[in-house]
C-alpha cells in the first residue's frame, strides 16, 4: 500500500482527524481492581484487660476479632479467653472460625466452628448465629451452639455505647449463656448458665486504634451451674475491677 | 498506523505554528507537610499539588507522563472535553500507566477556563496526586481583572487513602468526632424540652442513623495550594485591583463553605464555564467543583480566605494581602451541622407527612417568616403582569432568606452566610454562553443514589459498580438524568467527557457543569448532549464512595462517523484501578 | 397634603424601586448630579459609539473636556440585558441595589426586559421604570442615545449596574483632559 495517499490526507486533515482517528481505539473491558469486590480486613480487641476480683484473683482477659473478606462474605476468627495469672491456667479459652454473610440491612448471619480448650476437657461446637445493629444502637451477637457431644446452648452478647464526649465513651456489655442440656464435665447445668456484665469507661487516645479503659465486670452463675460450681469449690459470683484497652487496627 | 505516521509528521510542525505545546509530568513519591503533620504522599514533578498546567484554547497538547511509583498510575483531566482514550481512567479509557512507563497524552484543547487534573488510580488523589489546569481563552473573557490566583483546596489527612477506606469499612463512624453526646442531649433538652429531645433521639435511633452523619472524614488539615492554615498561603494585591480567584475543590470528601470577611465575591465561572455574574458573600464548593470569583479589595489590609467544612469539623485558610507576612483575623468554626428529618426524605418507606413536623429538637431558631419565600427560579412562565400591588412583607427573596431549592425544605445543611448576607445557590447560576441549543430530551434515565452507611457500601440504583452493567447511551441523543438521593449524604456526581446541564429552571440559560452536587432527600435533573463517542466513567466524586461502589461505566453507542468510531469491545490486560 | 407628598415622591424617586433600598445615595437621583446634566443634542461636540457586550464595553475608556457635551450611541451587542449609566462610583453602587430589586421582581431576566412589570406599583407611588437621562437599559440588539453634558472634573465612570456586571468589570473610565 502506497504511503502517498494517507500522508497527504493526514497532512491536510490531521487536526480534524486526529481525535477521530484515535477513536478507532478499542473500548476495553474493566479488569482493574475497581471492578473486583472490595476486600477489607481488620483486627479488633473489644477487651484486652487485667482483672482483679474481690477474691484477690488476678486474671488476664481478652475478646478479639479478626476478619477478612468482602461485603458479601467475610471470614472471622473470634478469640476469647480468661487466663488465671497465679494458677497459670486458662479458665476460659474459646476460638471460633466462622463465615459471615449479610442477611438484612443491619444484620449478618454466621456459621462455623468453635473450639474450647481451657483447663479441663476440650469441646468442639458447631456455631450458627446472627450479628448486627439493633434499633436504638444496641450491638447484638446471638449464637446457637451444638457440641460434639450433642449438647446445645445459646449465647447472647449485647453492647451499648454512651458518648460522654466524642472521646470519653462508656460501654455497657452483657453476655448471657443458656444451656438446653447439661454438660456436667465442664460444669454446665441446664437453663440459664451465666451472665457477664461490664461497664467500661474508655478514652480514645489514638484515633479508634488504642483506647485505654477502666471498668467493672460482674460474673455470675445460675441454677444448676451455680450448684455445680459450689460443689467444685469455686465461686458463683465475682466482681472484678478491670483495666485494659480497646484496640482496633 | 499510516494515518498515525502522517499525524506524527504534522504534529512535529505544529509547535512551530504555535498550535501545539508539549509538557512533561513525572509522578513521584513526595513528602507533604501540612503544618500539622508531615506525611509521605504522591505528587507531580516532585510536589503536591502538582504544577498549574497552563494551556491555550485551540492548541494541541502533548503531555508525557512518567510513572516513578512502584504501582500503576493515571491522570484524568477533570472537566476537559477530549477523545475518550485520553481521559485517563484505567479500565475504561486505557490500561493505566505502569511503573517506569511514560505515557503520552495527546488531545486538542476545545475550551477555556479553570479545571484540574488528578490520578484516577487507587487512592493516589487523596494521597496528593492533583493539580490545576488554567486554559487561556482564544477570545476575550466576559469579565476583567488585574491579576489572578489559583486557590486549590484539599482535605489532607494523616492517614493514607487505603487506610481510611479500611477504617471506614470496619467502623463507618471511625472519623466522626462530632457525634451527639450526653452533653448535647441535655442542652437540646433544655432548649427543646425533655420529651421532644427523647422523641427525637429515639426516632433517629430507630432508623439507626445519626444526625451527625455529615462528614465521613474528619481530622483532616485543610490545605490551600498545598499550605495548611499555619503555613498561610498568601496572594498579594494592590488596593483597588480586581483579582480573579480560581477556586478548585480537590478534596477527597469535604465540601467547603468559602467566604472572605470584608470582601464581596462576584462569581463569574462555575466548573470552567462562564456564568452570568452574581455577587455573593459566601458559597459552598462541592468536591471536584470549581468557582471563579472576582474580588476587589480596596483597603491596604489583609483579608482571610476562610474555607469552613460543611460539617464544621475543619477548615482551610489563606490570605490576600498587600504584603507577605500580613494576616487577618481567622473566624471561629461554627456549630457542627446536624441533619434533620427533612434530609431523610429520600429514604424509601419514609412517610414525610408525619415526619416533617416531628423533629422539633432540630428546629433550632428557625425563622418561619422566611419559609414561605417565593422562589422565582422555579416558577416557570409565571404571569407577573397580573400582579398588582405586591405585598413586600411576604416576599422573603432578598439576602438573608435561607431557602435554597436545591436542599430539602428544612434541611440541616441549608447554607447560611456567616454574615447574614447572600449565599450562592445553584439556582443563581445561569450560563453566560450556552453551549447547546435547548431541545426536548430524548429520554429520561433515573439514577437513585443509594447506600448503606453501616456497611459503608455506596451504589447507584442499589447496585455497586462491581455488579453493574454499563449505562448505554446513543450518540446524538439528549439524556435527562434524574438523580434521586435516597441517602442522607450529599453526593457530587461527575460524568466524564460530556457536559452536565443542570436544570435550575432557566431554560436555555441552565448552567453547564461537570460535577453536580445532589443533597440528601432531593431530586436533581441534569441533561447531557451525548456528543462524545467511546466509554466514560460516571461516579460520585467522594473518593471513598466511588471506591465502595458508587460508580458506573457509560458506553456511547455510535459516533459521528459510524465506520471509524465503531467500538470493538476487546478484553485487555488491566492493571490496578 | 398626601397628594403633594406623592407628587414630590414621584418626581424625586421616579427611578428608584424602593426608597429604603437606595443605601448610599451619592448626589441622589434626578436630572442633575455630580457627573453632569442632560445635554442638548444640538450642542454635542461629537458622537461616541459605545458597544455593549457580555460583559464589557467597547471602548473601555473615553476622554472628555470639562463642560463638553457628548452624544453617545449605545448598542447592545451581547445576549444579556445591559445598562449604560454615567455617574460616580457611589451613584453606581446605589443604583446596583435598585437594579438587584428589578432582577428579583423579574423585570430583568437574562436577555429580556419585562416592560410591563416596570409599571408595577411598588407602593408609595414608586415604580421600576428605568427612565433617567443619564442611562439606558437595553435588550440584546437594541440601540439608544444618551446626550450628556459633563460637568467639571470628577471621578466619573460609565457602568452597567445589572447585578454582578460592574463587579465583573463592565465599566469604563471617563478621563478628563
Amino acid at each position: 500500500m502506497s504511503y502517498r495517499l494517507p500522508l497527504t490526507l493526514s497532512c491536510l486533515l490531521s487536526v480534524a482527524l486526529l481525535p477521530v482517528a484515535v477513536h478507532a481505539q478499542d473500548m476495553i473491558v474493566d479488569t482493574t481492581e475497581r471492578k473486583q469486590p472490595l476486600t477489607t480486613w481488620g483486627i479488633q480487641f473489644e477487651e484486652f484487660e487485667y482483672r482483679y476480683s474481690d477474691d484477690d484473683e488476678e486474671l488476664a482477659a481478652w475478646n478479639a476479632d479478626f476478619f477478612y473478606g468482602t461485603d458479601d462474605f467475610k471470614v472471622r476468627w473470634l478469640t476469647k479467653g480468661e487466663y488465671a495469672i497465679e494458677e497459670q491456667a486458662y479458665e476460659e479459652l474459646e476460638n471460633q472460625l466462622v463465615g459471615q454473610v449479610p442477611i438484612s440491612k443491619f444484620f449478618d448471619a454466621k456459621a462455623g466452628v468453635r473450639f474450647d480448650t481451657p483447663e479441663g476437657p476440650d469441646r468442639t461446637y458447631a456455631v450458627l448465629g446472627v450479628a448486627g445493629l439493633a434499633p436504638q444502637w444496641f450491638e447484638i451477637d446471638a449464637n446457637l451452639y451444638v457440641s460434639n457431644e450433642g449438647e446445645t446452648s445459646a449465647e447472647l452478647d449485647a453492647e451499648y455505647e454512651l458518648l460522654l464526649t466524642n472521646y470519653w465513651i462508656v460501654a455497657a456489655t452483657l453476655d448471657a449463656t443458656v444451656a438446653f442440656s447439661e454438660d456436667r464435665e465442664i460444669g454446665v447445668g441446664k437453663g440459664l448458665v451465666s451472665t457477664e456484665t461490664g461497664v467500661r469507661l474508655s478514652y480514645d487516645l489514638i484515633d479508634r486504634a488504642f483506647s485505654p479503659y477502666v471498668g467493672v465486670v460482674h460474673e455470675r452463675k445460675y441454677g444448676d451451674t451455680a450448684d455445680l460450681a459450689e460443689t467444685g469449690g469455686g465461686s458463683t459470683e465475682d466482681w472484678f475491677a478491670v483495666i485494659g484497652a480497646r484496640i482496633a487496627f | 498506523m499510516n494515518i498515525r505516521l502522517g499525524a506524527v509528521l504534522f504534529g512535529l510542525l505544529m509547535p512551530a505554528l504555535g498550535l501545539a505545546a508539549e509538557y512533561d509530568l513525572t509522578v513521584d513519591r513526595v513528602q507533604i507537610d501540612s503544618g500539622d503533620f508531615v506525611k509521605e504522599g504522591i505528587g507531580y514533578n516532585g510536589a503536591s499539588p502538582g504544577p498549574v498546567m497552563r494551556f491555550k484554547e485551540g492548541e494541541e497538547v502533548k503531555i508525557n507522563v512518567t510513572n516513578n511509583l512502584d504501582e500503576t498510575t493515571s491522570i484524568h483531566w477533570h472537566g476537559l472535553i477530549l477523545p475518550f482514550d485520553q481521559d485517563g481512567v484505567p479500565g475504561i479509557s486505557f490500561p493505566g500507566i505502569k511503573p517506569g512507563e511514560t505515557f503520552t497524552y495527546e488531545f486538542p484543547i476545545q475550551q477555556a477556563g479553570t479545571f484540574w487534573f488528578h490520578s484516577h488510580s487507587g487512592f493516589q488523589e487523596p494521597d496528593g496526586a492533583y493539580g490545576a489546569i488554567v486554559i487561556e481563552p482564544e477570545g476575550r473573557e466576559p469579565f476583567r481583572y488585574d491579576r489572578e490566583y489559583v486557590v486549590q483546596l484539599t482535605d489532607k489527612h494523616p492517614h493514607s487513602g487505603d487506610r481510611i477506606m479500611r477504617n471506614l469499612k470496619m467502623m463507618p463512624d471511625y472519623y466522626n468526632r462530632e457525634q451527639q453526646t450526653v452533653g448535647e442531649f441535655f442542652s437540646d433538652a433544655s432548649k427543646d424540652g425533655l420529651m421532644n429531645t427523647i422523641q427525637s433521639r429515639m426516632a433517629w435511633g430507630d432508623m439507626r442513623m445519626m444526625q451527625a452523619d455529615v462528614e465521613d472524614l474528619q481530622g483532616f488539615t485543610g490545605l490551600i495550594n498545598g499550605k495548611g492554615p499555619e503555613q498561610n498561603w498568601t496572594g498579594l494585591f494592590e488596593p483597588g485591583e480586581r483579582i480573579r480567584l480560581r477556586f478548585i475543590n480537590s478534596s477527597a470528601m469535604t465540601y467547603f463553605d468559602i467566604r472572605i470577611p470584608g470582601l464581596d465575591m462576584t462569581v463569574v465561572q462555575a466548573d470552567g464555564n462562564n456564568v452570568q455574574p452574581v455577587s455573593v458573600d459566601e458559597f459552598r464548593i462541592g468536591v471536584a467543583e470549581s468557582y471563579d470569583v472576582i474580588v476587589r479589595p480596596k483597603d491596604e489590609q489583609a483579608y482571610t480566605i476562610f474555607a469552613e467544612s460543611m460539617g464544621r469539623s475543619g477548615y482551610a485558610r489563606a490570605t490576600l494581602a498587600p504584603e507577605q507576612g500580613m494576616e487577618a483575623a481567622v473566624p471561629q468554626l461554627r456549630e457542627p451541622a446536624r441533619l434533620t428529618m427533612a434530609d431523610m426524605g429520600g429514604m424509601p418507606g419514609m412517610d414525610h407527612g408525619s415526619m416533617a413536623g416531628m423533629d422539633h429538637a432540630s428546629m433550632e431558631g428557625m425563622d418561619h417568616s422566611n419559609m414561605e419565600g417565593m422562589d422565582h427560579s422555579n416558577m416557570k412562565g409565571m404571569d407577573h403582569s397580573g400582579m398588582k400591588g405586591m405585598d413586600h412583607g411576604s416576599m422573603a427573596m432578598n439576602q438573608g432568606a435561607a431557602s435554597d431549592p436545591f436542599y430539602a425544605k428544612g434541611s440541616g445543611l441549608m447554607p447560611k452566610a456567616a454574615n447574614g448576607g447572600k449565599f450562592l445557590s445553584y439556582s443563581d447560576l445561569k450560563a453566560q454562553d450556552p453551549l447547546y441549543e435547548e431541545r426536548e430530551p430524548t429520554r429520561e434515565i433515573e439514577l437513585r443514589l443509594t447506600g448503606n452507611m453501616e456497611r459503608y457500601t455506596w451504589s447507584i440504583n442499589g447496585v455497586k459498580y462491581e455488579d453493574a452493567d454499563p449505562i448505554r447511551l446513543k450518540y446524538g441523543e439528549r439524556v435527562r438524568f434524574k438523580f434521586v438521593n435516597e441517602t442522607m449524604m450529599t453526593h457530587p456526581m461527575h460524568l466524564h467527557g460530556m457536559w452536565s446541564i443542570l436544570d435550575v429552571g432557566a431554560g436555555q440559560w441552565n448552567p453547564i457543569k461537570h460535577t453536580v452536587s445532589v443533597n440528601p432527600g432531593t431530586t436533581v435533573y441534569v441533561e447531557t448532549e451525548v456528543d462524545a463517542p467511546g466509554q466514560w466513567a460516571f461516579h460520585c466524586h467522594l473518593s471513598y464512595h466511588a471506591a465502595a461502589g458508587m460508580f458506573r461505566k457509560v458506553i456511547i453507542e455510535g459516533g459521528p462517523d459510524s465506520n471509524q468510531a465503531k467500538a470493538e469491545v476487546v478484553t485487555e490486560e488491566g492493571g490496578e484501578a | 397634603m398626601k397628594a403633594t407628598k406623592l407628587f414630590v415622591a414621584s418626581i424625586v424617586f421616579s427611578m428608584s424601586a424602593t426608597a429604603f433600598a437606595a443605601g448610599a445615595h451619592d448626589g441622589g437621583h434626578g436630572h442633575s448630579s455630580a457627573s453632569g446634566e442632560p445635554g442638548k443634542a444640538s450642542e454635542a461636540s461629537r458622537t461616541i459609539t459605545v458597544e455593549m457586550y457580555d460583559n464589557y464595553y467597547e471602548p473601555e475608556s473615553i476622554n472628555v473636556k470639562p463642560g463638553e457635551t457628548v452624544r453617545f450611541v449605545v448598542g447592545n451587542k451581547g445576549n444579556l440585558v445591559h445598562e449604560f449609566n454615567i455617574g460616580t462610583p457611589g451613584m453606581h453602587e446605589a443604583h446596583q441595589a435598585e437594579m438587584m430589586m428589578m432582577v428579583e421582581h423579574g423585570v430583568i431576566q437574562g436577555g429580556k426586559l419585562h416592560h410591563d412589570m416596570m409599571n408595577m406599583d411598588m407602593g408609595n407611588g414608586h415604580s421600576m421604570k428605568h427612565d433617567d437621562p443619564n442611562s439606558v437599559l437595553l435588550e440584546p440588539g437594541q440601540s439608544q442615545e444618551v446626550v450628556w453634558k459633563f460637568s467639571d472634573k470628577g471621578n466619573i465612570e460609565f457602568a452597567c449596574n445589572v447585578p454582578g456586571h460592574y463587579q465583573a468589570g463592565m465599566y469604563g473610565d471617563v478621563n478628563f483632559e
